[in-house]
């Protein structure tokens, strides 16, 4: 399928893009890597009037760290962060992440502002920038805000960005020497959108530990007592088992059939085992 | 109709289209280079993947108007090069190609590989070979003529 | 071994990869024709409905072409001798129902294929809905709203296949071994989907058709018919085809479309099928449903087998052979390569409101084998026996062949058991033994199963009788042309579309002839250029085409023997034609000498010579019910108990397809053939909601297997030539993608036979996704 017309733009600056979208009427759209809007676009999904191209606005390019946090500009690809050609604030994580996206030729062009701003259930940028505890920056004509990377999704291709809100960056805080991470992607073939994404992180020495699922039915899924027990150190397997049955269990409204339920117990308490091992 | 102005295999284009057309279509059916094929235009199967500024991409997933500026190559612009003619080799003497719709995917793909020292062994060029799919070889050959030609430009893990 | 580097069983490089390895491959739409008009379809969102009305915009007029436009199109129509069967017409655009979700209501035409869809977006359709018939063993003998008005129930045949007494190994049965199987419904998915070209050459006043097709003189035939048109004014030619496996080799509505639209308009017509109109309207396939009970002995013997079969055939039947063949084949192949003496099956074709189901690589037998390789296993079981030793006692042996199955399949000749011992040792079975007892660290289980087969290839004419065909495709023909300057040109009837008869046909000819292959072109897929033949498809071209090409080839070499004799003053007796030159007792005299004598110097010929070197010869087998090639197929699985998550981590065939032409191209063949297979058995599946709506729309949903999915695959081979064919050949093409489903469901049943209480967890319908795993395990444990 070929896609439906629309006109094109390229700002050469984020005010003017933020200016274009806001004058869309709800029928511009922004693309950067375009490896998702435009699949929808050939598969007529998505007919946007008009396409704002801000791949190359150099404020989504900026990539700057100081000693607590690596900022990245939403327009870094996965490719950069696979190849770890950014500087990688979470010992590993990101980068173990961004290799399991897709196909190579994907990566090249996704973004990873594009990833969190889409808010696919099944990606993998949403479920990692929550369990870092990251923050987005967002540029709007009200002007700039930040947003916790956990809630920024709030459903399926949900997200509490506004009409006119373009995600600027993603600010990363830096893991510490002696943290630990686990990273579990259920897939049947390499490359396609998870089955079932557990993410465990545990950085004692900044207090922040927390277990978050993804292709979740909806905005990734902070396992509330599980990231709990990792913090209190509870880490035999029978404790964690049932701190991730009960979090499952309060995610009623997400609706899982017991396949799915299984599998993303399977995933956590996987993801939690990398960290406890 | 948007102007734009790019490179494709050396040659410097200037030309004027509409927003729509995807960088696939564009190398088809305006420039007539036909070598790029459309297996399914939402990205997964590979037979479209070209080179944009040295990387691979999917040319079905890419506007043309986008890449205004960019250096394109296709499968019809590596004369010359060394990893390419080297994989040529291989695949011919592995029998790495059936039908060949997807060959000129894999290629691009797997020079891609072997520049970033990615094909060091089997398991290592599987993995990067997912994103280009074949209905007609089974692999085994492919990933043969890959590892083939990878040990002829001295590569592997270059690291 | 080869005869030489260039002959027969030589691993002759291919001269199709240079095109390509540069990217100049030359697919229908890399064929540009200047004023080109591309084809968009307007097709159905209905599984099943009524057309009140359809309305274009005005403005859209003489772009917008339904049935009602195009009067002069006849609907496709399946003529078939098998007593009983139901043969619908199909309008290639519907007329006043829908009968799949898909189905071409208006072809939309526009400059580009982007404006045609928006054109096709404009134009309005009134449906009176329907409900579809989508459950085939629950609709068969009827529903609320047939598929086909008239019909009473939605069955286009019924048949049923006895041999023996059933009733008598019943009795006889010391165990009964009874299991259902479902093999789901998926599509050929070709990396290259179809397309059609079209234009009308005034000079030759012909109507050119470029179609990505296997079968360009049959769909000619079809074209004349559907159109009213002589054949001479018909040219249809397949050039580069991304791939075919059966669903490529049958007549489809587009085709006859852009047909008739090149004969009204006056500017070539063009349609590229995209990856979503191919999961919905190419060909389905597979989609078969078994209930098998077997009767054993305590040594698990198999006294007998009663089977039902039902093939989900959708909404009509593809030209030439109809739906008939896939639940017939399932039938006859069913028995499997044993001496089963006891046999009845009832096969069901079904219509319901599908997409229509074609052929696909092995066609019936990978569902037939996998219902019988299970039930195999399943006996093997139940009398406490390893499933080798079972399959090996039950298996045809060599002593006794030729051997007729219940089933009506005549083996010809081979050793079975030794295919089964010979993939055990590729497999390294006692390896993967201990290595199952030791435990994987991660949890996994290690579970390896086989599965055997006995394929059926180039069967000729009696064959295709015996199925009711009215078109027959049991010959090939070759025109072989020696040029004036010595080099050969083969035109053949076959249709190459990965592989590798460009090669494989010259290595034959320079067997015969001595040409240097450099010096062979190969000319198939043009009707213009090459003598009728069917196309390639059902393992038939290298022993067909080849025994063609051989046969022409000899008819040269003899003219070639009696003009080089002449020109030696020889007695034609003691001349020779090898090594490219024909040689007499006191020199030689080179073919390309002959061939200037026989084009441009006639005063040399001999008299009462005529001049040319052209030969055209058909050929069938001396056989006409097949050469059977076989293969036992391994695999080994690692399974996650608590995903469910199949790993396949090793792989292998030991097969045995007689006299190899070209070793690499035979392996490539097994290869492909394999990992289609690996696809039915964990990947592909096309599922239906109870309305009729397809839930598998794009590569995302429809998972087709990659390289980081598979292992190697490991290939033995036994060479037992046929004694039918030209060197022993046998066909193979199919093998690769008929064992797979069933050696890997065998092999998890081996993973998981220690969980629950009683047998443990049987996967018995595919694809085998980690959710019918996990289903397996939860109900044995309950």
């Amino acid at each position: 399928m070929k896609a439906p017309a629309f006109d094109y733009v390229r700002p050469r600056s984020l005010a003017e893009a933020v200016a274009l979208l806001g004058k869309g009427d709800g029928e511009a759209r922004v693309v950067a890597g375009g490896q998702s809007l435009l699949a929808l676009m050939n598969l007529r999904l998505s007919a946007p009037a008009l396409l704002i191209d801000i791949a190359r606005l150099p404020e989504l390019a900026v990539v700057s760290q100081d000693d607590d946090a690596v900022t990245l500009g939403a327009g870094v690809t996965h490719a950069m962060i696979e190849d770890a050609r950014v500087p990688d604030p979470s010992r590993g994580l990101m980068a173990r992440a961004a290799a399991s996206l897709g196909y190579r030729a994907i990566r090249n062009r996704g973004t990873i502002g594009g990833s969190l701003a889409l808010a696919d259930p099944a990606a993998e940028w949403p479920a990692v920038l929550a369990a870092l505890d990251a923050e987005a920056a967002v540029c709007g004509s009200s002007g700039r805000r930040r947003l916790g990377c956990v809630g920024f999704a709030t459903g399926i291709y949900e997200t509490r960005l506004a009409d006119d809100e373009i995600v600027e960056t993603v600010r990363l805080p830096k893991l510490s020497a002696a943290a630990r991470w686990g990273y579990v992607k259920l897939a049947r073939k390499s490359g396609e959108f998870a089955n079932a994404l557990a993410v465990a992180v545990v950085d004692q020495a900044r207090g922040h530990c927390r277990v978050v699922i993804g292709a979740a039915n909806g905005a990734p899924l902070v396992l509330a007592q599980a990231s709990r027990a990792l913090a209190d150190g509870k880490h035999a397997a029978e404790t964690m088992h049932a701190a991730i049955a009960a979090d499952l269990d309060r995610a009623a409204d997400r609706h899982f059939d017991d396949f799915q339920r299984n599998l993303h117990r399977v995933a956590a308490m996987r993801a939690v085992q990398q960290v406890t091992a | 109709m948007t102007a734009i102005g790019l490179q494709i295999n050396g040659a410097d284009i200037v030309d004027e289209l509409p927003p729509r057309l995807s960088l696939a279509d564009y190398l088809r059916e305006r420039r007539n280079l036909t070598g790029t094929h459309l297996g399914c235009e939402h990205g997964v199967c590979g037979a479209c993947t070209v080179l944009v500024d040295g990387e691979p991409a999917r040319a079905c997933l890419l506007l043309a108007v986008a890449c205004d500026g960019r250096r394109v190559q296709t499968i019809e612009g590596f004369a010359g090069d060394p990893v390419m003619a080297a994989l040529r080799d291989a695949f011919h003497r592995c029998h790495g190609l059936q039908c060949g719709f997807c060959t000129p995917a894999m290629l691009i793909t797997a020079c891609d590989l072997i520049r970033r020292g990615k094909a060091g062994s089997e398991a290592e060029i599987r993995q990067g070979l997912a994103g280009n799919l074949c209905r007609c070889t089974g692999y085994t050959n492919i990933v043969a003529a890959v590892l083939d030609a990878a040990a002829t430009q001295g590569a592997g893990d270059a690291g | 071994m080869p005869d030489d580097a260039f002959g027969i069983g030589a691993s002759l490089l291919r001269r199709e990869d240079e095109r390509h390895l540069y990217g100049r491959g030359e697919f229908v739409p890399d064929i540009k024709l200047p004023g080109t008009m591309e084809v968009a379809f307007l097709r159905s969102p209905h599984a099943h409905a009524r057309i009140r009305s359809v309305t274009a915009p005005p403005e859209a007029k003489g772009r917008v072409f339904t049935a009602a436009d195009l009067p002069r199109i006849k609907p496709i129509r399946v003529v078939t001798q098998a007593a009983g069967a139901k043969s619908p017409p199909w309008p290639p655009l519907a007329t006043d129902k829908v009968r799949y979700v898909g189905e071409a209501i208006a072809a939309c035409l526009a400059p580009t294929r982007a404006e045609a869809e928006d054109l096709a977006a404009t134009v309005m359709v009134d449906y009176e809905v329907l409900d579809a018939v989508v459950i085939a063993p629950r609709d068969m003998r009827g529903s609320r709203h047939p598929v086909h008005d008239g019909w009473g129930d939605n069955l286009f045949s019924e048949r049923v296949f006895e041999g023996g007494d059933i009733a008598a190994a019943a009795r006889a049965a010391e165990l009964t071994v009874s299991r259902e199987y479902r093999m789901n419904r998926q599509s050929g998915a070709p990396l290259e989907g179809r397309a059609v070209l079209a234009y009308r050459d005034w000079r030759l006043d012909e109507i050119v058709i470029f179609a990505s097709t296997q079968t360009p003189h049959t769909v000619r035939v079809a074209l004349g018919e559907c159109l009213d048109l002589d054949l001479r004014r018909l040219r249809v030619v397949a050039p580069d085809v991304g791939g075919g496996f059966g669903p490529k080799a049958r007549l489809y509505p587009e085709e006859i479309i852009l047909a008739a639209l090149a004969l009204e308009l006056d500017h070539p017509l063009r349609w590229v099928e995209d990856r979503s109109e191919h999961l919905l309207t190419s060909a389905h396939t597979r989609d078969h449903h078994y209930k098998v009970t077997a009767y054993a002995d305590r040594e698990g013997r198999v006294l007998g087998v009663d089977a039902e079969i039902i093939v989900d055939a959708g909404a009509y039947g593809l030209w030439p052979q109809g739906p008939y063949q896939e639940a017939a084949m399932a039938a006859r192949n069913l028995p499997g390569p044993y001496v089963i003496a006891n046999y009845r099956a009832r096969a069901s074709t079904v219509a319901t409101n599908k997409a229509p189901m074609g052929p696909y690589r092995g066609v019936g037998r990978p569902g037939a084998c996998f219902a019988i390789e299970r039930t195999i296993d399943e006996v093997a079981r139940a009398v406490g026996r390893d499933p080798v030793e079972v399959r090996v006692l039950n298996m045809v042996r060599p002593e006794q062949m030729p051997f007729t199955t219940v089933g009506g399949m005549r083996f010809d000749n081979g050793d079975y058991p030794q295919s089964v011992r010979l993939c055990a040792e590729l497999i390294d079975l006692p390896a993967v033994r201990a290595r199952q007892q030791q435990g994987e660290p991660d949890g996994r289980l290690i579970g390896v199963g086989f599965a055997s087969f006995a394929e059926q290839t180039a069967h000729g004419a009696a064959e295709f009788v015996a199925r009711g065909a009215s078109i027959v495709p049991g010959f090939e023909s070759c025109t072989a042309r020696i040029l004036p300057d010595g080099s050969l040109v083969l035109m053949v009837g076959i249709q190459s579309h990965g592989q590798g008869l460009e090669t494989a046909l010259s290595q034959i000819a320079h067997h015969e002839l001595g040409i240097d292959p450099a010096r062979i072109a190969v000319r198939h897929g043009d009707t213009e250029s090459t003598a009728f033949g069917f196309g390639t498809f059902a393992s038939r071209s290298m022993v067909m085409a080849g025994g063609a090409v051989a046969r022409a080839s000899r008819i040269l070499r003899d003219k070639l023997c009696q003009i080089g004799a002449h020109l030696l003053q020889s007695d034609i007796a003691l001349v020779r034609c090898a090594d490219g030159v024909v040689q007499g007792p006191q020199g030689s005299v080179t073919i390309a000498e002959i061939a200037k004598v026989a084009h441009v110097r006639m005063d040399g010929l001999p008299p009462g010579l005529d001049p040319l070197l052209d030969a055209t010869a058909t050929y069938e087998p001396s056989v006409g019910t097949g050469v059977f090639s076989y293969a036992t197929h391994g695999a080994v699985v690692a399974v996650d108990p608590e995903t469910g998550f199949v790993d396949l981590i090793d792989f292998a065939v030991a097969e045995d397809c007689g006299t190899m032409v070209n070793p690499m191209i035979v392996e490539g063949q097994i290869r492909g053939g394999v990992v289609q297979g690996i696809g039915t058995a964990l990947y592909e599946e096309i599922p239906y909601d109870d309305t009729g709506q397809p839930l598998a729309g794009t590569l995302a949903d429809y998972l087709l297997p990659g390289a980081a999915e598979l292992p190697a695959i490991k290939i033995g081979h036994l060479h037992t030539p046929a004694t039918a064919t030209e060197y022993g050949m046998k066909g193979m093409g199919e093998g690769g993608a008929v064992a797979p489903p069933a050696a890997i469901a065998n092999a998890v049943r081996d993973a998981l036979a220690a969980i629950g209480a009683r047998n443990g967890p049987e996967l018995n319908e595919t694809p085998i996704t980690p959710r019918r795993v996990i289903a397996a395990i939860r109900k044995a444990r309950a």
